[in-house]
């Protein structure tokens, strides 16, 4: 992964830092010493930026980042503070001390105030920097430690070894306060102004400039869509990026955030093994989500998958916080007995994006080692079916259209809609998963599963009736979920199932099963996920890849070519069948 | 206004034989009364009195915007007897305006134990004074004890303590020796280990010898300056924690009261560290009128600055039936009753404009100031004020 880091605007922009520098210089009260207000008076970045070392990438989207870096600078960057200082060191002394205790001297303590001149540099940095970028909140860049290791002072008064002294000490702890405190909030200031839209007008023209043409170097879905699977993290990236914006801020909606919490809260009350611990609890949850999928996957139909990207791109955050507290309530009800419910929140766990960076990194690693071409071969499946569909939308729920009968973009909405009522009511009645305890056991038995799922089967009908149905389930809580799951299973079984029997038992079949078997697998099998959960990952970066190529191709670039591999794909036999 | 505090310990002072305008610290006093007083600022309430001789107490409440105030309780061993109470108390000398300093006198104690002549007990105890101050909401403590260790010393300690201070508190240790020809002092601060040195000469009559003393002639004409005294001081400052110091020297010629003319009081101190200049010249223009003036200069950094300020006295009008008898009055006696309220004004060349009037209205004190802007256009009024103090 690499950083494109345009040093040269920043260099170009310097009054406006230079003015706020000064604000804020001025802002903090001065040393007695200093008499009048600081002016920066020149400021320069110098040529060689700043070294920066990603430690960690917490969150990562387009119009969110969170890491963590260690940067080091020792460039040629130097400022021209002007300001009037106090000669007297008698003054300065009693200015600071109470007037009571004063001695009261009459004329020995008189000022001599003396413009100055200090000159800032070979700043040397090194420190720990916490970067959180979003576009909403704009960029907050905090300090870990003490960034400054040295910096040379020199002033008027170097010839005076006290007042050289005496100022290198002040200014080194200013400075401090500065990186510490000040800096954070001018750059917090400045990214406000640049990304928020209503004091954009305002921003001048050359700025703007700045911010557009930093923003194509970063931009990561210029070349990535041809190799859909790319070892690297950017096919994730393009998903989201080429996501229509709306979605994704959809997704971090205040409502859903509200829902979010409540989720949690209701979550905590209703579930005696729920674990207090919030993130910590999730992250572990959605780690074992990921490896546990691969078991599950035995029923999975290959358009699965897509639903469940689909939903998480749409969903976001939201979604993931769900499923993962749904899960979080079922182990703790039955680790024996892994339920449907359980599973499909399993899934979309994965699926979201809270653990999204670094597991999907990771896996990509591994996708791409063990059976590339395969997973392409899936993929073009996968693409196949949904090309039909023009929307994007209706591309990526086009598994669940097709499979639940009713073929019909809404009644795949309204599977997303009773997914995002998940929220509100965390599954709470493990009965209702006893359908697919024996499932998650026998992790790899497709058939058994099968036969297993078989007494839901009822409920498959119940459901299609309701998603043709299309009132949006926000309100009905807990069966929806259970009875898509079921649904799932019935119909794309019928058609994977004699053609491929074999990539059952690898694949996740759909968000819901996979968790399923997530869990069992979580259980029984530990951390190997294995083969079956790489699958799975390349099955999830095949899908984000095909999306990235059908907007590509929506937009007019090499769609043709992409439907081609698409067709091939198509009639080749199944990837995954070793 | 002086607070009630001050006015007490100015009485301890007089009262124990103290004279406070021997000292080089007060070389410029005249025109630090008349330039640099205090403008109230806020609402202030000051509630104060003297119960007994020997016990004081002063409540203060103020509101700047955030209420604050302070406790204050005073112990003096030298019983005190002064006009205390608000209605009755001299304005002239709670307001303080140009200082007409008087002869140098010897003193009495010394005078005796020179003679070899033992007195009574009470003679030779040394007066004290112990004041605690305590700052509220801030929780500030400010402690004073004065000592008579001698005739012609004295020994004073001011202490702070607060919490924002370096190690909590300072220290201030002061030993002044007063000879009426001479005064040295030698100040401690805890606080950067400032030690300091002030000494103060008078050129003319030694009251120690006083058969020495020239004639009391009344000078030959107003500009005859043979009834004038020729001070010169110096002080000298050092800290060897942060191995830094500063130095000064002053001069100051002023009238006694025995000149005829209009009293004035000329100044000059030197910073030659710092190559700083001041000059004051302040005159009594009237019984009722003070002017003052003063002239900074740098010589390093040619920055200047000069303050001009007066002291004006409103006095009681004298009905036309007593004022034959008022003719009669010797000069040198002030009537000092007479004042009604005072008038102080400052401007320096800044365009910052101080105003300040002291009276009594009832059996109140009251001041009002207000500190004016005239460079900023758009917030002239920098700080108004009101004080009212009541004593018993």
């Amino acid at each position: 992964m690499a950083f494109n880091f345009n040093w040269s605007p920043l260099i170009a922009d310097t009054d406006r830092v230079r003015d706020m520098l000064t604000s804020s210089l001025n802002k903090s009260p001065k040393p007695p010493i200093i008499v009048d207000d600081i002016l920066v008076n020149e400021l320069n970045l110098g040529s060689t930026p700043p070294e920066l070392e990603i430690l960690e990438i917490g969150d990562l989207a387009e119009d969110r980042f969170r890491g963590i870096f260690k940067m080091s600078y020792t460039g040629d960057a130097y400022l021209t503070l002007k300001t009037r200082v106090q000669a007297n060191p008698l003054n300065t002394y009693l200015s600071t001390k109470p007037s009571f205790t004063s001695p009261m001297p009459l004329a020995a303590s008189s000022g001599l105030t003396i413009p100055l001149q200090i000159t800032l540099s070979d700043i040397r940095l090194s420190g720990f920097v916490i970067l959180v970028f979003s576009k909403q909140k704009g960029i907050t860049l905090v300090f870990r430690n003490d960034p400054l290791e040295s910096l040379k002072v020199s002033s008027t008064f170097d010839s005076i070894p006290f007042i050289k002294d005496y100022l290198q000490r002040t200014i080194e702890s200013q400075l401090r306060v500065l990186f510490m405190e000040d800096l954070p909030a001018i750059i917090h200031r400045l990214s406000l102004r640049l990304f928020d839209p209503e004091l954009q007008p305002a921003v001048n023209p050359a700025l703007r400039n700045v911010d557009t043409d930093a923003r194509p170097p970063i931009d990561p879905f210029a070349s990535p869509a041809q190799q859909p699977v790319d070892s690297s993290g950017i096919p994730l990236d393009d998903e989201f990026a080429l996501d229509h914006p709306t979605e994704t801020y959809a997704s971090f909606s205040q409502k859903n955030l509200l829902r979010l919490a409540t989720l949690a809260e209701s979550q905590r009350t209703l579930s005696l093994f729920t674990p207090s611990i919030r993130d910590t609890v999730y992250r572990a949850w959605a780690n074992a989500a990921d490896r546990n999928e691969a078991a599950g996957g035995a029923n999975t139909p290959l358009t699965k998958p897509t639903t469940l990207s689909r939903i998480q791109s749409s969903l976001g955050l939201h979604s993931t916080w769900s499923s993962a507290s749904s899960q979080v309530s079922d182990t703790a009800s039955q680790a024996t007995r892994p339920s449907m419910v359980s599973a499909a929140s399993g899934a979309t766990v994965y699926t979201l994006n809270t653990s999204r960076p670094r597991a999907q990194r990771k896996r990509k690693n591994r996708v791409v080692n063990l059976r590339k071409t395969k997973d392409d071969k899936d993929i073009s499946d996968l693409a196949s079916i949904s090309s039909g569909y023009t929307d994007s939308m209706s591309q990526n729920q086009s598994g669940s259209a097709s499979r639940s009968l009713s073929g019909t973009g809404v009644s795949s909405l309204s599977g997303t809609l009773a997914r995002e009522g998940e929220i509100n009511t965390p599954p709470r009645s493990p009965q209702k998963k006893f359908g697919f305890q024996g499932h998650g056991e026998s992790s790899k038995l497709g058939v058994e599963t099968f036969g297993k799922s078989h007494p839901i089967t009822p409920r498959v009908s119940h459901l299609q009736e309701e998603d043709t149905d299309e009132t949006p389930r926000a309100s009905t809580v807990l069966p929806l979920p259970q009875k898509k799951d079921v649904e799932r299973h019935a119909l794309p079984r019928m058609q994977t199932l004699p053609t491929r029997p074999r990539s059952l038992e690898m694949l996740p079949r759909s968000s819901s099963e996979l968790n399923l078997s997530s869990l069992g697998a979580a259980f029984s099998e530990g951390s190997s996920g294995g083969i079956l959960e790489q699958a799975w990952m390349m099955k999830m970066a095949t899908e984000i890849a095909r999306k990235v190529a059908e907007e590509k191709a929506k937009q007019g670039g090499w769609r043709r070519d992409s439907e081609q591999r698409y067709s091939t794909g198509e009639e080749a036999p199944p990837a995954y069948v070793s | 206004m002086l607070e009630f505090m001050d006015h007490v310990r100015a009485a301890f002072y007089a009262q124990s034989a103290w004279n406070v305008d021997n000292s080089y610290a007060s070389l410029t006093t005249t025109a630090h009364n008349l330039l640099d007083f205090r403008i109230p600022n806020g609402i202030r309430l000051h509630i104060s009195s003297l119960s007994s001789p020997n016990f004081a107490t002063s409540y203060t409440l103020g509101s700047t915007g955030v209420v604050d105030g302070s406790l204050s309780f005073l112990y003096s061993s030298l019983g005190l007897h002064f006009k205390s109470k608000s209605r009755n108390v001299h304005l002239g000398n709670v307001v303080s305006g140009y200082r007409q300093l008087r002869e140098l006198h010897k003193h009495e104690r010394l005078a005796q134990e020179l003679m070899g002549y033992d007195g009574a007990e009470t003679q030779k105890k040394k007066d004290s004074l112990l004041y605690g101050r305590l700052y509220l909401p801030g929780s500030t403590l400010e402690a004073l004890y004065l000592r008579r260790i001698s005739p012609t010393s004295l020994l004073r300690l001011n202490c702070v303590s607060d919490d924002s201070l370096p190690n909590g508190g300072t220290l201030l240790a002061l030993l002044q020796n007063d000879n009426g020809k001479y005064s040295h002092e030698y100040l401690y601060s805890t606080d950067s280990s400032l030690f300091g040195v002030r000494g103060l000469y008078n050129f003319g009559y030694d009251p120690r010898f006083p058969l020495l003393r020239p004639s009391g002639r009344r000078p030959a004409h107003p500009w005859d300056h043979q009834n004038g005294r020729l001070s010169i001081g110096a002080e000298a400052y050092f800290s060897p924690v942060n191995k830094s110091g500063g130095i000064s020297t002053g001069l100051r010629f002023t009238t006694l009261p025995i000149h005829t003319g209009f009293p004035y009081t000329m100044t000059l101190t030197v910073n030659p560290l710092m190559g700083n200049l001041s000059s004051t010249y302040a005159v009594k223009a009237g019984p009722n009128l003070a002017l003052c003036s003063r002239f900074d200069f740098n010589v390093y950094s040619y920055e200047s600055d000069v303050v001009l300020g007066l002291e004006l006295w409103q006095r009681r009008q004298t009905s036309p039936e007593v004022a034959w008898a008022k003719e009669l009055v010797k000069p040198g006696w002030e009537m000092a009753h007479d004042t009604n309220g005072a008038l102080k004004a400052r401007v320096d060349n800044h365009g910052r404009v101080g105003l300040s009037w002291e009276c009594r209205i009832k059996e109140l004190l009251v001041s009002f100031g207000a500190g004016l802007n005239l460079k900023k256009r758009d917030s002239v009024l920098a700080s108004v004020g009101m004080e009212f103090s009541y004593s018993s």
